[in-house]
């Protein structure tokens, strides 16, 4: 009886033991990564119909062209290319031995059926300068161009141009990117519950990573779970706490407290978001442009840098990330904080300063609802912005919208006020959040106006080289910020936080963003 | 006769604050209503106005309860949104009581197919809990005081018309009812003179424990941001913005969130001091 009681409990310490020492390579076969906030909400992993893509999309569908951290555009899917003296074809030699996850090989035939897909959708611009797709070879295409498209390599290396299979997308009609996703990424999309976490499954025959990247595959993590938290505080606590591996943006408040942290690590990169703060100029007072030069001038960049985001990142004066080309605006567009301008603008429209600090007109104070998205990163930036309108006499009432529906309310055209950010690195999203055929959202201003429609189509599709759209896309944003139906606030760094206990990443990131060419290196800690 | 005529209520109530629970849980919820109602006079600061670079500043003699992520001073924040507590949950259950006593008493006394109506409606809502309800209607009025009061009114309506109904239905076929009927009273003067009166001590209890439930739901939806809207303060809305602040500077979420639950188990306290000085579950044998 001893004896069996000695060998049971033997055994149990044996296998205790054996599981103790399992359990961290067991474990670490799974990370799980927090998507940020501005990322949450994302209805469909579908490229081509989607208008917001979170991180993970990368993960799942591949591109033809993987762009590196200086910006430089290099093959992925896409061995080489080749574009005519006169910009009106493109031909591109495809990977061979790539594969979907539903096993459909990946071939010239793919990107034939793949171009028209887009058309009708949201993103069709992407490929509205290609008339048409021709097959040389199994693994040779061109793009026969209705007229040269400078921005062709940036749209490729776009997340919104991540390859699907698209035998699967006609198939699944709506249901393509929710119930299954098929690409050729580094993992498949095993579920995904809108707003809450999408599960990852390795790829295992994936070997067609990008040079960027040090593993071009398979991946090394068996399972990625990407959680949403739309509020910035928990998504830090379940980093602190080990509930995550992995943060793909530390809020700007975090930043000191992760670089303080043992166990945590944190690697930052140029940003490609900028904060803003957008006025509906179809709804009073901001049809007067001098009542939206005058917000636009009371918001005071420099006062939030240093004290929301710890001087952290940069005061942003234009609507374009300071990296780009087209942000070198003259002088005189950048909006930059100007009280004494903002008051004698307000004076001038014939807003006179009421008793309690709010300035009236025919009897009425000059009160304007101010939306923002809930989590506490932008509720706090938007009662920063709330007292400096407030000090030239605007008041703000602030509303604020659960992350996931706010892009729905904009569509009603309600919105006075907002203050918002976007993720992207290239003048056309001047095109994106101003064009006059996209009123609600993404144009939350309800912007129209010929002359900057006529700017407009010159950039997006009148320009022959690169430096013609540089120049086009230039007078366009400066047109636009001339109106005032924008104020630029801020323009954050990325910062990546991780548990190294965990996870482990390259030092560095050669990428323009958190994507698939840094997560496919991220391996489990040793 | 009845327990809970106005004379007898009267003199509950100082019953209630000679008993050491009434007088400590009164004490303290005369001061937070003094500290309500006088807040602009016993504070140097504005709540609203900011000063960035004396943001997250620790208690000290100039801030004694300390500076918020803006730098106002968190003492004077947390007295304004005592006020802010006060009133959206003092006016929500007034709401509450007021409707679920018209629709109670209706309902007890004239029975039939609308007191059928009244009683499936109250189950049905009462199926839900409060702040579920709660969150379906400020979403649906959008966030702000004047909807938190009408969302936490309508929340605790089904408590009130069930207790009400309850209590009409009790004391309709006493003698004392039948004898004014007899007298020739009519239907109005039968409800609001003998009816409602004797009916209203356990409301004025249930009242005074579900303003305690109010101000937390109060301060819930002021934490979802559903609340009072910046820069009006909220206990709620004053944790919620201490959450991302809980490594740097703790008694952000900490302090508001003691006035909270003082005040809510004050209220308690009181009420179960209120419960005995009108013995109300004796009021409720008899009846």
């Amino acid at each position: 009886m001893n004896r069996s009681i000695r060998g049971c409990l033997l055994a149990t310490g044996v296998s205790l033991a054996a599981m103790v020492s399992m359990a961290p390579s067991v474990f670490a076969q799974e990370a799980v990564i927090v998507l940020a906030s501005n990322e949450v909400g994302q209805p469909m992993y579908n490229p081509i119909k989607g208008t917001l893509l979170n991180t993970a999309n990368s993960m799942i569908y591949d591109r033809l062209v993987a762009q590196d951290a200086e910006r430089g555009y290099h093959p992925h899917l896409a061995e080489s290319w080749e574009e005519a003296e006169d910009g009106m074809a493109w031909t591109f030699k495809l990977k061979q031995g790539v594969t979907f996850h539903n096993g459909e090989p990946f071939n010239a035939q793919t990107i034939v059926d793949w171009i028209p897909l887009f058309e009708g959708s949201e993103n069709a611009y992407l490929v509205a300068a290609i008339e048409k797709v021709e097959k040389l070879d199994e693994h040779t295409v061109r793009f026969v161009m209705k007229h040269p498209d400078p921005n062709m390599l940036y749209n490729l290396a776009s997340a919104f141009m991540g390859v699907p299979e698209p035998k699967a997308f006609v198939a699944l009609g709506d249901d393509f990117g929710v119930t299954e996703a098929v690409g050729t990424g580094p993992y498949r999309m095993e579920s995904f519950d809108i707003g809450l976490e999408t599960v990852l499954v390795r790829n295992e025959d994936y070997t067609w990573g990008t040079p960027l990247a040090e593993n071009t595959g398979p991946a090394k993590f068996e399972r990625l779970t990407f959680r949403e938290i739309a509020e910035d505080s928990t998504a830090y606590l379940e980093l602190r706490t080990g509930g995550v591996d992995v943060l793909l943006s530390v809020p700007s408040d975090f930043l000191p407290e992760v670089k303080q942290e043992d166990d945590l690590k944190l690697l930052t990169i140029q940003g490609r978001e900028l904060t803003y703060m957008v006025m509906n100029v179809t709804k009073e007072p901001f049809t007067d442009i001098n009542v939206r030069q005058a917000a636009a001038l009371a918001i005071n960049q420099q006062e939030i840098l240093d004290n929301i985001y710890n001087g952290v990142g940069l005061a942003a004066d234009t609507f374009l990330i300071s990296a780009l080309p087209e942000a070198k605006i003259a002088d005189e567009h950048r909006i930059s904080y100007d009280p004494d301008k903002a008051n004698a603008l307000l004076e001038e429209a014939g807003w006179k300063m009421g008793p309690d600090g709010v300035r009236m007109k025919d009897g009425k104070p000059l009160e304007v609802a101010l939306w923002t998205q809930s989590d506490s990163t932008f509720r706090r930036l938007t009662e920063v912005v709330q007292a400096q309108l407030k000090a030239v006499g605007i008041s703000g009432q602030i509303s604020t919208f659960d992350s996931a529906m706010i892009r729905d309310q904009y569509k009603s055209g309600e919105q006075q006020m907002a203050v918002r950010s976007y993720i992207w690195d290239n003048a056309d999203i001047v095109d994106w959040f101003f064009g006059a055929d996209r009123l609600g959202y993404p144009n939350i201003s309800m912007f129209v106006d010929p002359k900057a429609e006529e700017l407009r189509a010159a950039a997006m599709t009148g320009s022959k080289s690169s430096a013609e759209r540089v120049a086009n896309f230039t007078a366009y944003h400066e047109y636009v910020l001339s109106q005032f139906p924008v104020s630029p606030i801020y323009q954050p760094v990325i910062g990546l936080g991780y548990n190294t206990t965990r996870v482990s990443l390259p030092d560095s990131i050669n990428a323009p963003d958190i994507n698939s060419t840094v997560l496919i290196d991220m391996a489990p800690a040793e | 006769m009845k327990v809970g005529t106005f004379d007898t209520r009267s003199g509950a109530i100082a019953r209630a604050l000679a008993t050491p629970k009434g007088v400590i849980a009164g004490g303290w919820l005369f001061l937070v209503v003094f500290v309500a109602i006088f807040a602009p006079y016993l504070t140097p600061y504005d709540y609203d106005i900011q000063n960035l670079p004396n943001a997250f500043a620790p208690p000290s003699a100039a801030h004694w309860l300390g500076t918020d992520e803006f730098g106002r001073d968190l003492l004077t924040r947390i007295m304004y949104g005592a006020r802010t507590s006060l009133s959206v949950s003092s006016v929500a259950i007034g709401i509450s009581v007021f409707c679920g006593m018209c629709l109670g008493a209706a309902a007890g006394f004239f029975g039939g197919w609308f007191d059928r109506a009244v009683t499936v409606a109250v189950d049905l809502t009462w199926s839900f809990p409060e702040i579920l309800v709660a969150l379906i209607l400020v979403a649906i009025m959008g966030p702000g005081v004047t909807g938190t009061m009408i969302a936490i009114g309508v929340a605790y309506l089904a408590q009130f018309t069930r207790l009400t109904r309850a209590q009409i239905m009790a004391i309709k076929s006493e003698t004392f009812v039948e004898a004014s009927r007899s007298l020739g009273a009519g239907h109005g003067y039968i409800l609001f003179r003998h009816l409602l009166p004797n009916a209203l001590t356990p409301v004025i209890v249930a009242a005074m424990l579900a303003t305690g439930d109010a101000i937390i739901l109060e301060a819930t939806l002021g934490f979802f941001g559903l609340g009072a809207q910046p820069p009006t303060p909220s206990w709620g809305a004053l944790m919620s913005s201490g959450t991302a602040q809980l490594f740097k500077a703790p008694w952000i979420i900490i302090l508001p969130g003691v006035a909270v639950a003082v005040t809510v188990f004050a209220i308690n306290l009181f009420g179960d001091a209120l419960v005995r000085a009108l013995d109300v579950r004796a009021g409720l044998r008899e009846a």
